[in-house]
């Protein structure tokens, strides 16, 4: 019979009359334990070899107990200490006694319990008084006969003492020994030889033809392999991408255009007064870099014009300031919305006329406070519809099919106010996990105010959202800062489940 | 978003309603106030939306509950007698500072909690449309505690030299100047800002002396105390329209308490006010942009009929024709079923009426002074669209067809992503925002040396933290903070990103030239040159550019291991393996090959 070396080594070794565990074997063959192990459960499957399990308790010192061995328990140092001083005559006090043992810390309380437990003497009004014939220690013995490895004369009720004390711990192994079957023995009579096995198949191998004499050691098939990390795009990066595909089969083009941009086109294009609270420093980055003048005069005085006195007859402006020098201003973008003013006033992409879809999933920021759910930039899902006529039905029927793409259904729209739509909404939408009623984006109609300067003609409707929260939503994590930013756990990044 | 604290049972009172907490919040929730939870005293903490400030205090919202429920319909403007009192605006007002405006308000019954409630408009009034109290603030005093000058009662608004006379204000007890005021009272840090630099300070006085230092803080003798009955409004501010709309709404407010206006004469050198102005603004908004608007067809008296529960008022406009006797009933110009195809119940009304009058049927809608938000019929017609209730419109699908797709620049920076990934790299995608120590210093790079990521950078003007503070200028500091922050992680650890990196640049029209790079790093015990450049090499293939790496320095770089990333011909990047010097300032123990190139360089 032919069987692999480590099988027919084992077999050889093992005997039919005396149990041998597999460590003896191991070290025996000077083989590894988990492959006699293995070579022992394949010999049993043959029938060759009987295993039996038995659970072994190992019992070892502790770090303590280890300690106590060496220097004695405090209680038998307090009790030798006192017996030096007489103390088994007249009570001597603890303090001097734990002096003269050299006792400190916990050691004394330690002491102290156990010598009154073990009746080696008495502790009343500070002093304490021994019993010269207190006699043997039995965990003190016990610590020796433990540390030497001779435990199985021992008292159960002095090593679960010890245990409680710290002192020893015990485990528990599984122990397997073999002995040869009867078939074991008869194959043995009748010769095994060990089989030429290979372990990795090699290009000399497969050219020399020598493939076809050998046999292939196994594998441990099962065992978990070395980590494979590969590459993979950012989850974010991702779910924006997934963004992109759903705009684009409802027909959005995208846009684009820059992250510095001028307030005109980030604040004052969207009817926002110039001393509105969102345009002070608190809540947008300006930048230290002269003013923006290439915006469109003609285009600036309409925008002021709007501002000042609205729009057609029944128009009311702000009451508020205004002026060319504060929207020349360069801003870091606080939302994408510039590239859609930037859009419908032909100014990025010549003039457009009904009907147009847009949208743009970029980043923007924001002087924001730094929270699991907030950071100073994020990205932000910004569309747009143009038709001659549009009306909120349409606008709930778009937003209505966008989120039905993600899982989001019975939308509810909550009127809201922007100074750049009416009328406007707040969407929200169930939770596709939890239910819970979730804020998922701000929608709404473009004013009036805020189309003529642009000389759009027609109805616009416009949404945003932030892809963080879609991204949360769809992934369920709780800390936006461990995906987006330098402080990203890269393990998170490579371990995340794909969602398509 | 404003947040109002309200007594619920107040608010019933107010309101004349029994019903129960829940159903209130869900009504005021309808009313687009969300609940955020409750006061220690068990009031409700009401987040809206920053439009309607009339509901800023419970009498608001009461009203607006009212108008709901069908309580109240159409405009009320409150009862207002002739003026006693006169706010004489002087020469030496700061020019800063000009406007005025006041009401007297008699025969209330302030408890606490009333007080309370005025206080809290007051100062939410502050907050928004006042702006921090710069664009107006309120100044309430007992008229009691007033001595007004002459027949006419006179009190003055006037500006005075910042030490030229003093007042004990309200939570102190020692006479002081407005100037030693901003110095030591708690109020002064808070809104010495608004009145710093005036060569005048705005100072109101009455015949006893200075008793308001607005828009910073009352006199104690005029402080209004629960049981107070009488009293004076007065606001100052940079702009009429605003102190007298912040006006109007207090007014309302205690109108609803069951206080009696009274005007009060406002004279200004050239011309005379009487205040509070609560007349009403009309706007005329056609039946055809309500229909537009809101997608379905809407009978003409229940367009009125939906104005009137939002508390505004309307008829049927009559353009030209003087004559309203000939006004066609509304109900005769009802829906003609062109927008709710299908509505059998809109084509039946339809056959009644005279359609040929439905295309130019307009309302003149009479709006009250404290609706701040209404500049334009489009807002008229969201009231319209709130009564009638946007939940209960059906969602269609917009029938206009048109055609999608990504821009070239979003398709690139994906294909480059694509073959990154592809070689092995983990996509990241860092802040665009950093500080210049990560860029420039940890980086051993200074911006002004000739080297790949070293320009000005765009500088935020007043930053949030010191950690962000610019703009970054290239992306491979972004990518060792990375490594930095990872350490304990598993390596190799080949990272990559394609991102914004920016930097001052005047010849661009915003001052800041944008950028996308695209950068790589390959951490591991065995990385160098040859690594990162052999990645560098497989993305350059894959878009069939030619790349070439003749030698350069780099202060980030090993000196002799560092090379230029040259695409077609073009000096784009850089390539090599990172100095020690920056591996031991980011921690890492292991050595890090990498590039940096512009990706317009693939194009």
């Amino acid at each position: 019979m032919r069987l692999p070396d480590t099988q027919v080594a084992l077999l050889e070794a093992a005997s039919a009359t005396e149990t041998k565990t597999v460590a003896q074997l191991a070290d025996e063959l000077g083989e590894d334990p988990a492959a006699v192990t293995r070579a022992a459960f394949e010999l049993k499957e043959e029938g060759l070899l009987d295993v039996e399990e038995h659970v072994a308790e190992e019992v070892a010192l502790t770090e303590e107990g280890d300690r106590y061995r060496d220097e004695g328990l405090p209680e038998r140092r307090l009790y030798e200490a006192a017996l030096e001083v007489g103390a088994d005559e007249r009570p001597a006090p603890i303090g001097r006694l734990v002096g003269a043992a050299d006792l400190d810390g916990e050691a004394v309380d330690i002491a102290l319990t156990n010598l009154a437990r073990k009746g080696l003497g008495e502790i009343d009004d500070g002093a304490v008084l021994v019993d010269p014939d207190a006699g043997d220690d039995p965990e003190a013995e016990a610590l020796s006969a433990v540390a030497e490895g001779s435990t199985g004369y021992l008292d159960s009720g002095v090593l679960d003492r010890l245990e409680s004390r710290g002192l020893l711990e015990r485990t528990e192994t599984t122990v397997r020994s073999v002995t040869l079957s009867d078939d074991g023995v008869t194959v043995l009579m009748e010769g095994v030889e060990a089989a030429e096995t290979v372990g990795q198949v090699t290009p000399e191998l497969l050219t020399s033809g020598e493939w076809a004499d050998v046999e292939f050691a196994d594998y441990n098939v099962e065992a978990d392999a070395g980590t494979v990390a590969g590459g993979r795009e950012h989850i974010l990066r991702r779910t924006a991408n997934r963004v992109k595909d759903v705009l684009v089969g409802m027909g959005f083009r995208e846009m684009e255009g820059p992250h510095a941009d001028a307030e005109f086109w980030i604040n004052d294009c969207l009817f926002m007064p110039q001393d509105h609270p969102a345009r002070t420093h608190w809540d947008q980055f300006g930048l230290e870099v002269p003013p923006m003048e290439s915006v469109p005069e003609d285009l600036l005085e309409r925008v002021e014009d709007a501002h000042r006195n609205g729009v057609g007859e029944d128009g009311d402006g702000y009451h508020s300031p205004w002026t060319p020098e504060v929207a020349k201003q360069v801003d870091l973008r606080g939302h994408t919305t510039s590239l859609s003013m930037r859009h419908l006033s032909g100014f990025a992409a010549g003039e457009l006329e009904p009907p147009q879809r847009y949208f743009s999933v970029e980043k923007v920021y924001r002087n924001d406070t730094l929270d699991p759910t907030h950071l100073l930039e994020f990205f932000q899902i910004e569309g747009w519809v143009m038709a001659e006529e549009l009306s909120v039905r349409d606008l709930m029927g778009t937003f209505t099919e966008f989120y039905e793409q993600f899982g989001i259904t019975d939308l509810e729209f909550k009127p809201h106010y922007n100074p750049y739509t009416e009328p406007s909404f707040e969407l929200f939408g169930e939770h596709p996990e939890t239910g819970e009623l979730i804020e998922i984006g701000n929608s709404g109609i473009f004013r009036e105010e805020v189309l003529s300067p642009l000389g759009v003609d027609g109805d616009v409707m416009a949404w945003g959202l932030a892809l963080e929260r879609l991204l949360m939503l769809m992934y369920g994590f709780e800390d936006i800062r461990d995906v987006h930013g330098t402080l990203c756990d890269l393990e998170l990044l490579r371990n995340v489940e794909v969602v398509h | 978003m404003p947040v109002v604290d309200v007594d619920p049972d107040e608010l019933r009172r107010l309101t004349g309603t029994e019903r129960d907490d829940e159903t209130l919040k869900s009504d005021l929730f309808a009313l687009g106030l969300e609940f955020e939870g409750e006061t220690d005293d068990g009031a409700f903490r009401l987040e809206f939306a920053p439009d309607r400030l009339d509901r800023l205090s419970v009498e608001g919202i009461a009203r607006s509950l009212r108008y709901q429920y069908g309580t109240d319909r159409g405009v009320h403007v409150p009862d207002c007698t002739d003026a006693e009192w006169t706010i004489e605006v002087d020469d030496s007002v700061p020019d800063e500072r000009p406007y005025v405006t006041g009401a007297v308000v008699r025969g209330l019954d302030l408890g606490e909690a009333e007080l309370e409630s005025v206080i809290q408009l007051q100062e939410k009034l502050h907050a928004t449309m006042g702006r921090g109290r710069a664009k107006g603030a309120i100044g309430v005093h007992d008229l009691t505690m007033l001595k007004p000058a002459g027949p006419d009662k006179r009190v003055v608004y006037r500006g005075i030299d910042p030490e030229g006379d003093t007042f004990v204000p309200l939570d102190d007890d020692a006479e002081r100047t407005p100037a030693a005021v901003l110095e030591t009272h708690p109020v002064g840090e808070t809104y010495g800002d608004l009145v710093a630099g005036l060569e005048r300070y705005p100072a109101i006085y009455d015949d006893i002396g200075l008793f308001s230092f607005p828009p910073v803080i009352n006199g104690r003798r005029t402080e209004v105390e629960a049981g107070s009955r009488d009293l004076l409004v007065e606001m100052t501010g940079t702009d009429q329209w605003t102190v007298d709309r912040m006006l109007a709404i207090v007014c309302y407010a205690l109108d609803a308490r069951g206080g009696q206006l009274e005007a009060v004469t406002v004279e200004y050198d050239d011309r005379e006010l009487r205040r509070p102005d609560l007349s009403t603004t009309t706007k005329t908004v056609s039946h055809e942009r309500i229909e537009r608007t809101l997608g379905v067809d809407i009978a003409g008296e229940d367009v009125v009929d939906l104005l009137e529960r939002s508390g505004l008022d309307a008829e049927r406009s009559d353009g030209d024709d003087d004559d309203g006797a000939d006004e066609p009933d509304l109900e005769a110009v009802p829906s003609h079923a062109t927008r709710t195809a299908g509505t059998t119940e809109a084509e039946t009304e339809a056959d009644t009426g005279d359609e040929g009058d439905a295309d130019d049927l307009a309302y003149d809608v009479e709006i009250p002074a404290y609706r701040v938000d209404v500049r334009h019929p489009a807002d008229v017609v969201d009231d319209v669209g709130r009564a009638y209730g946007f939940n209960d419109l059906e969602p269609r699908y917009p029938d206009v067809s048109t055609v999608g797709g990504r821009n070239e620049r979003s398709r690139l920076e994906d294909a480059a992503r694509d073959a990154l990934v592809g070689l092995g790299f983990e996509d990241l995608l860092n802040f665009h925002l950093t500080g210049e120590t990560e860029l420039f210093d940890r980086m051993g790079l200074s911006p002004d040396n000739d080297a790949v990521g070293a320009r000005e950078p765009a500088t935020i003007t007043e930053p949030y933290s010191e950690a962000y503070t610019v703009v970054r200028t290239w992306a491979l500091p972004s990518l060792l903070l990375v490594l930095e922050n990872n350490t304990h992680r598993a390596y190799p650890q080949d990272l990559a990103e394609i991102g914004l990196v920016a930097g001052v640049d005047e010849t661009e029209p915003t001052n800041v030239a944008e950028d996308r790079s695209v950068a790589g790093v390959v951490a591991r015990t065995d990385a160098s040159y040859e690594d990162a450049k052999g990645r560098l090499q497989a993305v350059a293939r894959a878009f069939d550019a030619r790349l070439e790496t003749p030698p350069t320095d780099h202060p980030s770089f090993i000196d002799g291991r560092t090379a230029a990333v040259v695409l077609d011909g073009e000096s784009v990047g850089v390539v090599g393996e990172l100095h020690p010097r920056v591996l031991v300032d980011h921690d890492l123990e292991v050595p890090v090959a990498g590039f940096e190139f512009r990706l317009d360089g693939l194009r």
